[in-house]
């Protein structure tokens, strides 16, 4: 199936406001500026996708998961991102409170690329993200040649 | 006077088996007890039904059927008829009976069952030289048999009605309780008719052996109840008459025979089958037994039950006497009513027994229920010995035996065990059970155990952990008292000679129940499957009942899983924000003055505390619900990856660890272990005063010298290992308080801080790994930290 990835654009799963808050103002100390939309919740994070999927718009080139989401739970949407054919390319990175091994070993195992644990500690917090940024948007090799937004 | 073997009072002399080869001394000639009886060398080929005479307290006349003219009459007819048999051979019977009797005899024949039934037909009057007669009459092979037999009343008859004396003992039978206490009681009423010296129920075991079942005697004999006698006291060609007649009078037997003129039925050429003849002369071998016992008289009754031979009422007295047809007929009603009414008297022993172990069974199983355990089976009251008629009971639990009673010896039990595994009753898993009264035949190996336990009834309860339940009966021949006992009893020949004293198949009889027990009735085998059941039943609900039990753990640990993941992560993403505001707050608060940036400080500090709270809570959780993996550790290695994970290196000159010796190798969680030294090795390195503090760790072998003064019991055989250092030490009254949850003896921030969990995940580890913890210190002078792990047998090190 031929799909598009928007460059420097990703798709927060978060429904605190707070840690949403801390990734805003993380993505603002980039050097580039980042695209940054949210979901409050894993079904709406699939509706989001579903919808750009079905419009052949350009997918996210990340999608930032948190675990603990109301309603559709991220685990059910990491399950149903890899299930879809059309989904199933966009880098996962997991951000989650836990670190319990059962769903470190779950995230892995259903095709998470990576998984962080938040920090308590503010700074930290934004540290990690940046680094998350930094690697996922400007050092991995995307699955399709990006297309920039008009 | 009894003689001296006087305990075999049977009726028949043994048999051994006929020889027949020889030519019966008859051949030429028809039999006749007073030709022939003496020359008889057994009795198993003596012709009892066509003995050829009758006793001679009565006259016997065979008539033709179809004119009743006199074919054959004994030789007393003088005597008892006033006419010689000469006279009255070829005669109608109307020549004795008189024009009246004839017609009574026509009508009975017409009308009556008397073919091979005796009945009584009618009295003749006494007249000149000759007294009053009851006339009996029966038919048999399609002639017609007369017996006169003295009426015996001299005046008016002793019973002035006999049949209400009769329904007055069948009234008292139905009161009896238990089948020895009707029996009892049937004893009592015969002789109360009878009058007789002594009147006994015999009863026959399943091999045909018997045994005296009930008595009632006069008050000076001896009693003979329980006494048990072979099979051959009672031969079978004399158990077979007593299928077809109901009573059998011998009123003196050592009175004269009188012989049937002529011996062969002129009609048929063929002697008279006199099975049913109250008159049949007795066989001289019974007649001398009963002689050398000083027995006058008898009277026997069959007990029949369900067509077959139960026992006999056998009645002895010691006086020649005279049994009226009257008292007679009493008897046989009282035997038939005795046949109809035992069967019921026994069915109702067998329920309220089997009732009565239902009940025990019941009992046991409830209190092994409400004690946990098959063992209140054996060691209790009631115990497995009361749950079966039986002498000793052996049960097969938790690898070894319960005993209660006469059983074999462990060794002999185990054995007879692993036996009985290997045969296939017990592959049947519906009907896992053994049972046998000759354990020997087919176990030879029973012998040296066939005083205990020559019969068992072993029923399986668990295949799998070879449990089982067994009971034990004892070779019979040591429980029951045998009568007359050849080999203590000296022969005592009777007035012919050796012959008639049968002792020679005794010796046969005494090998055919060697090793063999009471038999296990087969309601006592169903009753020991209602137990085996039972207890499998308990057993199968107590696992159901663990394993709901284990359930609702699972359930509860997975519960307490995801609290403290749900708790984790719900109170960490507050905690972020706080930090986060006061983080900002703080950015932004340049301009505010030094108190407040300092509390601000203090709320993110205290953000960050907490957050390693739930760490430290979330890991100890996890510590003691995740499965160990089990493998040989070399444990320097361990100890080395230890020391890495917590920043120390051996060679820094920061501090020094000493390995006085290389530790061991142990079967043990790798990980685990590491976390154990880790928390041990930072504590050492934190808690200390020195500039460089001074480190050993150490292990010492089961039953090694030197093992701490503290040292728990449980300890006892596992390697202890330590870690000691020469820090601060703890305080004696601290040492519990150590391993307790966030609990720090010093300030939060003093030693470089850490929330208190490390010894508690210690313990916890330790715990884990089947080992124990704990500490000796002294304030100033350092602490050590002893464990155990298991000994590592089969690693080396």
């Amino acid at each position: 199936m031929q799909f598009m990835i928007r460059a420097r654009h990703i798709l927060v799963v978060e429904d605190a406001d707070e840690d949403y808050q801390t990734v805003l103002e993380s993505a603002k100390h980039c050097t580039a500026p980042i695209d940054i939309q949210r979901a409050t919740s894993g079904e709406d994070c699939l509706r989001l996708l579903r919808d750009l999927a079905d419009r052949h718009q350009a997918l996210p080139a990340l999608v930032l998961l948190d675990l603990n989401t109301p309603q559709n739970d991220g685990r059910e949407a990491l399950l149903l991102i890899k299930q879809d054919v059309r989904l199933r390319e966009i880098p996962i990175v997991v951000l989650s409170g836990s670190a319990n091994p059962r769903d470190l070993s779950f995230c892995y195992a259903n095709g998470a690329n990576a998984y962080h644990v938040k920090p308590v500690h503010h700074a930290l917090h934004l540290l990690v993200l940046q680094k998350i940024f930094d690697y996922w948007l400007n050092n991995v090799v995307s699955p399709v040649e990006p297309t920039y937004a008009p | 006077v009894v003689i001296s073997n006087n305990t075999r009072k049977s009726h028949w002399p043994m048999t051994s088996n006929p020889p027949d080869t020889s030519p019966l001394p008859w051949a030429d000639a028809l039999y006749s007890i007073k030709r022939h009886g003496l020359s008889l060398t057994n009795c198993a080929s003596e012709p009892v039904q066509t003995p050829g005479c009758i006793q001679a307290h009565g006259a016997l006349l065979v008539l033709r059927m179809a004119d009743l003219t006199i074919l054959q009459a004994s030789e007393n007819t003088a005597q008892y008829l006033g006419e010689k048999p000469e006279d009255l051979l070829g005669q109608s019977a109307a020549k004795v009976v008189g024009a009246r009797g004839i017609t009574r005899l026509r009508v009975m024949l017409q009308q009556e069952p008397v073919e091979r039934s005796t009945l009584y037909a009618f009295t003749l009057p006494a007249r000149a030289g000759v007294a009053a007669l009851d006339v009996c009459v029966h038919t048999t092979d399609g002639f017609v048999v007369v017996e006169f037999e003295p009426t015996g009343r001299t005046g008016e008859p002793k019973h002035n009605d006999i049949f209400s004396l009769v329904k007055a003992s069948i009234s008292r039978l139905q009161t009896a309780g238990s089948l020895r206490d009707f029996c009892q009681h049937v004893a009592r009423e015969v002789r109360s008719i009878t009058s007789l010296d002594r009147v006994m129920v015999y009863r026959f075991h399943a091999d045909q052996h018997g045994e005296v079942f009930a008595e009632n005697m006069r008050e000076d004999l001896p009693a003979w109840l329980g006494l048990h006698y072979p099979e051959g006291d009672i031969p079978k060609p004399a158990r077979d008459i007593f299928k077809r007649i109901w009573i059998r009078p011998l009123p003196n037997a050592a009175g004269p025979l009188v012989e049937i003129m002529p011996l062969a039925n002129p009609d048929t050429g063929r002697p008279l089958n006199m099975t049913h003849c109250a008159l049949r002369g007795a066989s001289i071998m019974y007649t001398e037994y009963l002689a050398n016992m000083g027995v006058a008289a008898s009277l026997t009754m069959p007990i029949l039950v369900d067509g077959e031979l139960w026992g006999l009422i056998a009645c002895h007295h010691y006086k020649p006497t005279h049994f009226s047809y009257q008292v007679r007929s009493a008897c046989e009603l009282l035997a038939q009513v005795t046949s109809l009414q035992l069967k019921a008297a026994e069915h109702s022993e067998l329920l309220s027994y089997q009732l009565k172990l239902d009940n025990v069974h019941q009992q046991l199983v409830r209190k092994a229920a409400s004690e946990g355990d098959l063992m209140a089976l054996s060691d209790s009251q009631p115990s497995l010995l009361d749950a079966m008629d039986a002498e000793g009971a052996a049960l097969f639990h938790l690898d070894r035996w319960w005993c209660a009673g006469k059983t074999p010896t462990e060794v002999q039990l185990d054995a007879l065990a692993a036996w009985l595994d290997q045969r296939p009753e017990f592959d049947a898993s519906m009907r896992p059970v053994f049972v046998t009264d000759a354990l020997t035949r087919l176990y030879p190996a029973g012998a040296e155990m066939a005083s205990v336990a020559s019969g068992v009834l072993a029923v399986q309860i668990s295949r799998l952990r070879k449990d089982l339940i067994m009971w034990f009966r004892p070779e019979a021949i040591q429980t029951v008292h045998w009568a007359g006992n050849p080999h203590d009893k000296p022969l005592v020949p009777g007035p012919n000679g050796q012959r008639l004293s049968p002792r020679g198949s005794f010796a046969l009889f005494t090998e055919s129940v060697k090793q063999r027990s009471r038999p296990w009735s087969p309601m006592e085998v169903e009753s020991a499957l209602r137990l085996q059941l039972l207890i499998i039943e308990m057993v199968v609900s107590r696992a159901e009942r663990l394993a709901e039990v284990n359930l609702d753990l699972t359930r509860s640990n997975e519960e307490l899983d995801a609290f403290a993941y749900v708790a984790s992560h719900d109170l960490k993403e507050p905690l972020r924000g706080i930090h986060r505001y006061a983080h900002q707050l703080l950015e932004s608060s340049q301009a505010q003055d030094a108190e407040n940036r300092k509390r601000v400080e203090s709320l993110m500090r205290l953000t960050e505390r907490m957050d390693s709270l739930l760490d430290s809570l979330l890991h100890f959780s996890r510590v003691g619900r995740t499965n160990l993996e089990f493998q040989a550790v070399n444990l320097n290695e361990v100890v080395a990856e230890a020391l890495e994970m917590i920043g120390v290196r051996r060679a820094e000159n920061l501090c020094s660890i000493d390995l006085p010796r290389l530790l061991p190798t142990v079967l043990c969680d790798r990980v685990r272990v590491r976390e154990i030294f880790s928390n041990l090795l930072s504590n050492a390195v934190k808690y200390t005063g020195q500039l460089c503090p001074h480190i050993v760790v150490g292990y010492l072998e089961p039953h090694e010298h030197g093992a701490p003064v503290l040292t728990p019991v449980e300890a006892g055989g596992q390697t202890i290992f330590y870690v000691r250092d020469d820090g601060i030490g703890i305080a004696r009254q601290h040492f519990g308080q150590v391993f307790r949850m966030f609990k720090r003896l010093h300030g939060r921030d003093e030693f470089g801080g850490g929330v208190g969990a490390g010894l508690t995940i210690v313990e916890k580890l330790v715990q884990r790994h089947g080992g124990v913890v704990w500490l000796e210190s002294n304030v100033g002078a350092g602490s050590t930290f002893y464990f155990t792990l298991p000994s590592a047998q089969g690693c080396s090190s």
